[in-house]
């Protein structure tokens, strides 16, 4: 087997990295990786390769002798041949690839779980300050568990005759109405939410809906409903009940890291 | 004969119907597996899944059914649409298990493979049974397949002429979009609503859309809906028209003399037939002959529920078609000329139609939880000066102004296509609310069915909060209902004078959505059909530049290589 040249060995781990980035994390993996991340990955490497090949005279010689022959060698005249062949029809393909493409839509940039005010209100009442409220029938569930449950199963009426029309029958965010809505209805089976929150920031965001939530949440896109013109007081916090009692999910309590 | 013989028979033909079925298939027993006994592990877990719509005594009255149409399936009637049976006949144990497996699509209800396990939804089917008597002594004849005929053109062809033959028409329309004359006035056992099918909606259809299915809702019809099992509309060993003319007698209160003479005559020719149905009704034997000569005569209709079923398949496109986001966004293709009439042929150059899903309006009161248009299709053309749309949605009757029967408002059809004023600059930059705005207003294009050939342009800050332009664009507009659907073509300028109008700018992509009503399903003002908001551009006017720029780049880069050839070789030169 011959040699290869210091040359051939530079462009074989370039091109190895590429395939890795592209094909095995994009393809074999499924994370597709941007353009930009790739981009930059090579563009360390074809430093990294140019410091390496650059620090001794002689390996950078070596590195350029088979650029010097193939364009300078008689010998050479089919491969510098090809390469006048190939590299104008690559740059000629590349370029109507990319010049015939169309603008795709801009994708809408948003904050799925905005941070809440500091005050939680129901309409104009103020119950008081987000970070403290608590859900006033928790307690019950040490206390008094038959009301707790009873609690619970309002909430499940409510749910069932307001929710689940987005949020889904099994709470999965996959309700009847979920295909023609962007963003999604949430999904409180998705473990990364209800232990995520405490129960006044669900109140919070039940009670304001879309039109509730600050501009970097894009508010005018989300179909959520401000259900305190529609529902009670009670009738919300029985709703966070049924929801966490249903996934089995428990909301954060204060004091309790986020996770 | 006298009349009363002719009511002795009526009573012999409704038994005969009901025993038909058992003819047409020699006795084809239920298949599948079979549920296993009911549990107190299946009474809890329908009552956590199932109870809040079905109720939980199973009579389909849970908290959530008030706002359902299609309402939830009560169990107690012993009536279901999806089953593999023929008419008359109870679902099996597999029947009621791939409906909750698979989940009725077009409904709410959901699948639930994937979310529970194969034995709690076999318990399911245990549970469910036990809300009806009938299940314990009925023995169920299953609808056999094994006739099918295969898809073909010539079969499509034939079905197609049934179809129109059989009445489906009445019901289903011409094209088969849910818009027959009957439509509007249909109900379900419980006397709710209860709208025909859309064929080229098949995505909708409850029982899934293989073929398969579709024939075996002809032969066993879907109860408790006013679509009829078929064969009820045959009468063994008569002719088709023979047997309409029969049924046809039978419905009406008196006959003419010469009428009961037709009917006597009809009567004796089916006689033979309906002796034999009678005796297997009684349990008497049966020749070997006469099951011949029934199945001989039941054949015919067989095949011709094969071959609707093929016409229906052909109708149905396969999936609910992407909706307008990514690449499927709603582009304006540039145009050289005058732009495309309505009835141009050039429409049909744009091979797929943007799609934009339409669902309840449930945030504002009024609100429509059960919205009869599903969606909206768009198509764009434009040129210097002008676009084009043309805006397409299926609507199963065309209601002009008219009083509600609930609320005695006046209802109409109508739509409304919505953009922002202003369009916002950058991804991050604020939108108006997506139902017709709020802070930030929306311009809209108001049409009504009553006035088909005029949009208004009205401006938003609220659904309810809308209000007529004091000028209006010079727009040019022209609307039909033609089978089933509402084709609306609309014409403006790009630009307008008018500071509150959108101006449509090449490469600019405009946020676009939908508020449609459906007068016959009581939608007015805030009670409605809508879409979130989708993307519309005008594409680039097609330049040279993409045969242009390539040859020029690969030119440029050989040039290139020359250069840095001509500069090593002369180095080596000096270097020698």
């Amino acid at each position: 087997m011959p040699k290869l040249s210091l040359f051939t060995k530079c462009v074989i781990l370039f091109a190895a990295v590429w395939l890795f980035l592209e094909f095995f994390i994009g393809g074999v993996w499924s994370v597709p990786l941007p353009a930009s991340v790739i981009g930059m990955y090579l563009g360390l490497i074809l430093v990294a390769i140019l410091v390496h090949v650059s620090v001794e005279d002689d390996r950078f010689r070596e590195f350029l002798r088979p650029i010097k022959e193939t364009l300078a060698d008689d010998k050479r005249r089919t491969r510098c041949t090809v390469l006048f062949v190939l590299v104008p029809l690559v740059m000629l393909v590349f370029t109507f690839s990319k010049v015939s493409t169309k603008a795709e839509a801009p994708a809408s940039v948003r904050i799925a779980h905005p941070a809440p005010p500091d005050e939680l209100t129901y309409g104009d009442k103020v119950i008081g300050p987000i970070q403290e409220v608590e859900n006033p029938f928790r307690h019950l569930e040490k206390d008094d568990k038959d009301a707790f449950r009873a609690h619970a199963e309002n909430g499940r009426r409510v749910y069932y005759q307001n929710c689940f029309y987005c949020h889904g029958d099994d709470l999965d965010g996959e309700g009847h109405f979920a295909h023609g809505l962007n963003p999604l209805p949430a999904n409180f089976q998705d473990p990364g939410i209800i232990p995520n929150f405490q129960e006044s920031f669900f109140f919070w965001r039940i009670s304001k809906g879309g039109p509730g939530l600050p501009p970097s949440a894009t508010p005018w896109d989300s179909a959520m409903p401000v259900w305190e013109d529609y529902l009670t007081e009670e009738e919300i916090w029985d709703v966070i009940i049924f929801l966490s009692e249903y996934t089995g999910y428990k909301p954060r309590t204060f004091g309790e890291a986020a996770h | 004969m006298n009349r009363l013989f002719a009511k002795k028979s009526f009573i012999i033909h409704i038994a005969s119907f009901l025993l038909l079925p058992a003819i047409i298939t020699c006795p084809l027993f239920a298949q599948g597996k079979s549920a296993p006994a009911a549990s107190e592990a299946g009474n809890l877990l329908y009552i956590d899944k199932c109870g809040h719509c079905h109720g939980i005594e199973g009579a389909g009255d849970g908290d959530a059914a008030e706002n359902l149409l299609p309402r939830p399936r009560d169990f107690t009637s012993g009536l279901y649409k999806i089953r593999s049976t023929e008419s008359g006949n109870l679902p099996t144990d597999q029947d009621l298990f791939e409906v909750i497996s698979n989940g009725m699509p077009g409904s709410s209800m959901p699948a639930w493979k994937g979310l529970l396990s194969e034995d709690e939804r076999w318990s399911l089917v245990a549970q469910i049974k036990t809300y009806f008597d009938g299940f314990e002594e009925a023995s169920r004849r299953v609808i056999d397949l094994s006739g099918k005929i295969p898809y073909s053109e010539e079969s499509v062809a034939k079905g197609k002429t049934f179809y129109a033959e059989l009445g489906c028409v009445e019901c289903h329309g011409v094209l088969g979009r849910g818009d027959g004359t009957s439509a509007p006035d249909l109900t379900d056992e419980s006397g709710f609503r209860s709208w025909p099918a859309n064929m080229e909606h098949s995505w909708n259809f409850r029982g899934g859309s293989a073929t398969e299915e579709i024939f075996k809702r002809f032969i066993g019809g879907i109860a408790g809906s006013p679509m009829p099992a078929f064969v009820s509309s045959f009468r063994l060993g008569l002719t088709d028209a023979e047997s309409a003319r029969i049924i046809a007698l039978e419905d009406q209160d008196e006959m003419t003399e010469e009428e009961e003479a037709e009917y006597t005559q009809l009567e004796e020719k089916a006689y033979e037939y309906e002796d034999i149905m009678l005796r297997i009704e009684e349990g008497e034997e049966i020749t070997h002959e006469e099951q011949n000569k029934l199945d001989e005569a039941m054949k015919p209709i067989f095949e011709k529920s094969w071959h609707l079923a093929n016409y229906v398949k052909s109708l149905g496109r396969e999936g609910r078609p992407p909706a307008a986001v990514g690449d499927k966004v709603l582009r304006s293709q540039y145009f050289v000329g005058d732009l495309p009439g309505l009835n141009d042929a050039a429409w049909s150059e744009i091979k797929e139609a943007s799609y934009f899903p339409l669902v309840g309006q449930v945030v504002i009161e009024p609100r429509q939880f059960n919205p009869s248009i599903d969606s909206v299709t768009a198509k764009s053309y434009y040129n210097d000066n002008e676009a084009a749309f043309l805006f397409e949605w299926d609507d199963r009757t065309k209601t002009l102004p008219q009083a509600d029967d609930e609320t005695g408002e006046t209802v109409e059809d109508a739509i409304a296509i919505q953009f922002p004023v202003k369009v916002p600059k950058s991804p991050s930059d604020p939108k108006p609310y997506f139902i017709w705005g709020g802070r930030r207003p929306v311009y809209l294009w108001h049409w009504k069915v009553s006035e088909p050939n005029k949009i208004t342009e009205m401006n938003a800050k609220g659904i309810d909060k809308a209000t007529v332009q004091a000028s209006q664009s010079q727009m040019q507009v022209e609307g039909v209902y033609e089978d089933g659907r509402y084709r609306l073509w609309v014409k403006r300028a790009l630009k307008t004078d008018d500071r509150n109008d959108l101006k449509f700018e090449p490469e600019t992509f405009i946020p676009i959505a939908f508020s449609a009503w459906d007068g016959a399903n009581g939608d007015v003002k805030t009670k409605r059909a809508i879409s979130t908001w989708y993307s519309f551009v005008l594409d680039p006017v097609p330049s040279n530049k993409r045969f242009v720029y390539p040859p020029v780049v690969a030119l440029i880069s050989a040039g290139l290589l020359f250069g840095l050839r001509k500069s090593v070789r002369n180095r080596e030169k000096l270097n020698q």
